[in-house]
């Protein structure tokens, strides 16, 4: 027999479908509703942002592992991309095809030494990675610009900027789609469900044979190659690049932020939470310029989160749904109280076993 | 090919960042150990330090090094609270990776309000002594590099005496190692947990104070300092205090060498060659490190 | 056939030698204990059999094949599988999935689902023979301690393992769901699968076990059937401290 929350459609499934239809609807039709160019590359930079927490996702979501880092990895497709049209003299998107795979191929020796043991490394490795970068791209002025910046010349010269605004936000909105679509793919697959298991126990995971390094390495070189491609098309859309916003530190945590809040679990967590935050950072720039508070305003959002909510806000949103609609998921409720009071032992258990 | 004179200046250079770079990276290790937690915020304590120490100098008049009278204690204080109040609130299972997002949320807010109260104006300390030197063998140290050096030293010396000779040392020395065990023989490992995050994070205090004294200080300087210590603890070996110590030795004179040829830049890099490099080949680091290899 | 087998395995930590030089041989085909006072080694010998921590010296060989220093899910491919002292589950998973983790093959491949019909008819069959069928939909972290056992037993049958490492099945579970373990210990072995069962529990190594090993000190001290092991004088030796 199947399971019954596999096959039903239970209130909350539908709930999801009916908010990512209108979601479809309301983003195909921006463009043409967005009463100036102004909200329509709002829009752009909050769809970029919701492309690169969905990538960062990838590595975060499946395994747990937290990187702080991808906006380098961002920053290299832009540059990669933006040198590869100005040195190479390369077609515009053949150059962004091209540097999203560099991205990608640079991400197996990255994640080679940084995947093969636990997770603190990951993370001093992901950080690493952005300082380095920031470096190599400030410093090495005859190559990459340095801080003058680097010009990427336009894909569309003879498009009027809102035609230009226009045309980008649904390639950004295409990319999204093809991201949504491999992460879901890989959350169905047993592929994935090996991933979710080195979130949930990696020595456990590799105990019941799941190659846990080649898993990781293969999703980290995933999320990076799309990552890559955001960068890249944020670059032959923005035209102009700057290390310092390239290769910031804020970018990778603002990825982290909004899928975090979005609940780095959920298909679409990561899009809400860039949303939420990508819409907020754009207000809170109009209102108040580039301030420290903006600093001061995301780590406490993410302070926030990581102590009060590390589930995010979708799960949250479920389980008040499910509140209102009791009919379904009674089955667990078949432990009787004697047993959840020795569950309650065996999770502490469990808890001292992993932390020892 | 540079000169003897520079070499020689270069490789005492080298040893005295060195040494700041190890006190800083004790406490890293410290936390590492108690808690196996990386935290981020270290450096950004350290900036914090190094301002509040330029303040009481450019405010108050008062000699940068006085100002540890009050910033130790109160970093003392902070590390307690930031391990007690929010580190433990943390759940076991998702611990190293919340931890991280946690602490670099704090640094992320200590850069934002450096920014605010102080703005983003490079500043530093303009002391009597600041311009004094040591001419030695052809080379010239300024005396704040010595003091600072000697900050340092006498900083890890009382650090490693209260590891190794006092009885919160040996508490806190059963809980690194075996924390159940330390709980069954009757140490309060929370508050030992504590009071250990506490000392971590004295030593941000003084390691800032000595920054303060011959560096130019900036809000998002911590990045830079976070990077290197980083890169030592890994290449020291998790966990490891003398591994670190090592390894901050050996990379405070590799960057202070390649800065000759290369600038300060560039050298910069040979920190995060050395992580990678270590962590491509030999992930549990080059001196010891118990817990490196689950880590 | 040749089964489970050390040559002088080796591991200290620090200079605390755990597994001195310990050679040990387990019988194809046959329930074997491992049995020894506490820090006797037990677990640890495990640890280093399954490749989730590297011995210092020695060889480990499985079916005649060096397994020494493979990582762990080499060691799991090649037909040996195991569960933990504590036992552990993925917690957030539902009983379904802890279970249809374990399918095999692993690899990368995005168009195979992981809940195919036929793993799921596999899984299913698995925890309804383990009993606990019915809480297949749940989360592992709702489940009772003796539930989250027999799950881990479920996800380790399920990735077809010839060679089952069993770290306590007994700790901490009541005397029915003992009973039912060890009945369920001997029913898979008359199906062909080899048991290698640490345990303190000295009624349940004795009721099914037909080959006992064991352990003090990091080395065997004594080895045979039940009925020899009961009256060994230097197990007692090793057990009340003579």
């Amino acid at each position: 027999m199947p399971s019954a929350s596999e096959r039903l459609l239970t209130p909350t499934r539908a709930a999801g479908g009916v908010a990512l239809l209108a979601f479809a609807a309301v983003a195909l039709a921006y463009p043409s509703i967005a009463p100036n160019p102004y909200l329509l590359s709002v829009g752009i930079v909050v769809l970029n942002y919701a492309v690169l927490s969905t990538s960062w996702n990838f590595v975060g979501g499946f395994t747990g592992y937290i990187s702080l880092g991808h906006g380098a990895l961002a920053g290299l497709g832009a540059y990669g991309t933006g040198l590869l049209v100005t040195k190479a003299g390369l077609p515009s998107f053949v150059a962004l095809a091209a540097a999203a795979v560099m991205v990608a191929v640079l991400a197996v020796p990255l994640g080679y030494a940084a995947l093969r043991v636990r997770g603190a490394s990951f993370v001093i490795v992901s950080i690493a990675l952005v300082l380095v970068t920031l470096l190599v791209f400030q410093s090495w002025a005859s190559f990459t610009g340095g801080s003058r910046g680097l010009n990427v010349p336009r894909p569309f010269p003879g498009l009027l900027r809102p035609e230009h605004h226009r045309v980008f936000f649904y390639l950004f909105l295409a990319l999204l789609a093809v991201a949504l679509l491999v992460w879901w793919l890989i959350d169905r697959s047993r592929f994935g469900l090996g991933l979710k298991a080195i979130r949930e126990d990696e020595d456990k995971a590799e105990a019941l044979g799941t190659p846990t390094f080649a898993y990781k390495l293969v999703v980290f070189v995933v999320s990076a190659f799309f990552t890559g491609l955001a960068g890249g098309l944020y670059a032959l859309w923005f035209g102009d690049l700057d290390p310092i916003f390239q290769f910031s530190i804020l970018t990778g945590s603002y990825m982290v932020l909004m899928a975090l809040l979005g609940g780095v679990r959920n298909l679409f967590g990561p899009l809400v939470g860039a949303l939420l935050v990508g819409s907020a950072l754009e207000y809170f720039k109009v209102e108040f310029g580039n301030t420290p508070l903006h600093l001061v305003a995301t780590g406490v959002l993410l302070a926030l989160v990581v102590l009060f909510m590390p589930d995010g806000v979708l799960p949250a949103l479920g389980a008040l749904f499910r509140r209102f609609s009791p009919t379904t998921d009674s089955s667990i409720r078949e432990v009787t109280a004697a047993e959840l009071a020795a569950q309650r032992t065996g999770g502490d258990l469990h808890a001292q076993s992993r932390n020892g | 090919m540079p000169s003897g004179a520079l070499l020689f200046q270069s490789v005492i250079l080298g040893l005295l960042l060195g040494g700041l770079y190890a006190l800083l990276a004790a406490g890293l290790t410290l936390y590492f150990g108690i808690m196996r937690v990386v935290m981020i915020a270290h450096s950004a304590f350290l900036i914090l330090a190094a301002y509040l120490a330029w303040w009481s100098h450019t405010e108050l008049g008062i000699d940068p090094l006085l100002s540890m009278v009050v910033t130790v204690p109160l970093f003392f204080g902070c590390g307690v609270l930031l391990q007690r109040l929010l580190l433990a609130r943390l759940r076991a299972v998702t611990l190293t990776m919340m931890s991280v997002l946690l602490t670099f949320a704090i640094a992320v807010v200590i850069e934002g309000l450096l920014g605010y109260v102080f703005s983003g104006t490079q500043r530093r300390i303009q002391l009597g002594y600041g311009a004094a030197s040591l001419e030695l063998l052809g080379a010239r140290i300024a005396v704040v590099k010595l003091i600072a050096f000697g900050l340092a030293g006498v900083a890890l010396a009382s650090l490693y005496l209260v590891m190794k000779k006092t009885t919160f040392g040996w508490a806190l020395r059963a809980t690194i190692q075996h924390r159940d065990a330390a709980k069954l023989v009757g140490i309060d490992t929370d508050r030992v947990a504590g009071y250990g995050f506490g000392l971590g994070l004295a030593t941000a205090a003084v390691g800032g104070t000595a920054l303060s004294l011959d560096t130019t200080i900036y809000p998002s300087l911590h990045w830079h300092w976070i990077g290197p210590l980083m890169a030592i603890i890994v290449v020291g070996g998790l966990g490891s205090v003398p591994g670190a110590a090592a390894a901050a030795m050996v990379l405070g004179l590799a960057q202070s060498l390649l800065q000759i040829e290369l600038g300060t830049t560039w050298a910069q890099t040979v920190f995060y060659i050395a992580l990678f490099l270590t962590l491509a080949v030999r992930p549990q680091g080059f001196f010891g490190g118990r817990l490196a290899q689950r880590f | 056939m040749r089964s489970l087998e050390t040559v002088e395995l080796t591991k200290a930590f620090g200079g605390n030698v755990v597994l001195d030089k310990t050679s040990v041989s387990f019988r194809h085909g046959k329930v074997n204990a491992l049995i020894g006072p506490n820090g006797s080694g037990k677990t640890t010998f495990f640890n280093c059999v399954t490749g989730m921590i590297r011995p210092d010296s020695g060889r480990v060989t499985y079916g005649g094949t060096d397994i020494t220093r493979r990582t762990p899910h080499v060691i799991a491919r090649a037909g040996l599988g195991r569960t933990f002292q504590l036992c552990r589950v993925f917690p957030r998973m539902t009983v379904l999935d802890n279970v249809l983790a374990a399918t095999r093959p692993h690899g990368v491949n995005l168009f195979r689902g992981a809940r195919g019909r036929a793993e799921v008819d596999r899984a299913r069959d698995w925890l309804t023979r383990l009993g606990i069928e019915h809480l297949a939909g749940a989360e592992a972290r709702n489940l009772s301690w003796g539930q989250q056992k027999l799950l881990e037993l479920a996800g380790v049958l399920m990735s077809e393992p010839e060679t089952v490492l069993l770290d306590e099945p007994a700790g901490g579970v009541n005397p029915a769901l003992l009973d039912r373990i060890g009945g369920l210990v001997r029913d898979l072995n008359a199906e062909g699968r080899t048991f290698v069962i640490v345990e303190h529990n000295m009624d349940l190594v004795m009721s099914i076990s037909d080959h006992i090993v064991v352990f003090d000190r990091g080395r065997p001290i004594a080895e045979g059937p039940p009925s020899v092991i009961r009256t060994d004088e230097r197990v007692l030796g090793a057990y009340l401290g003579v």
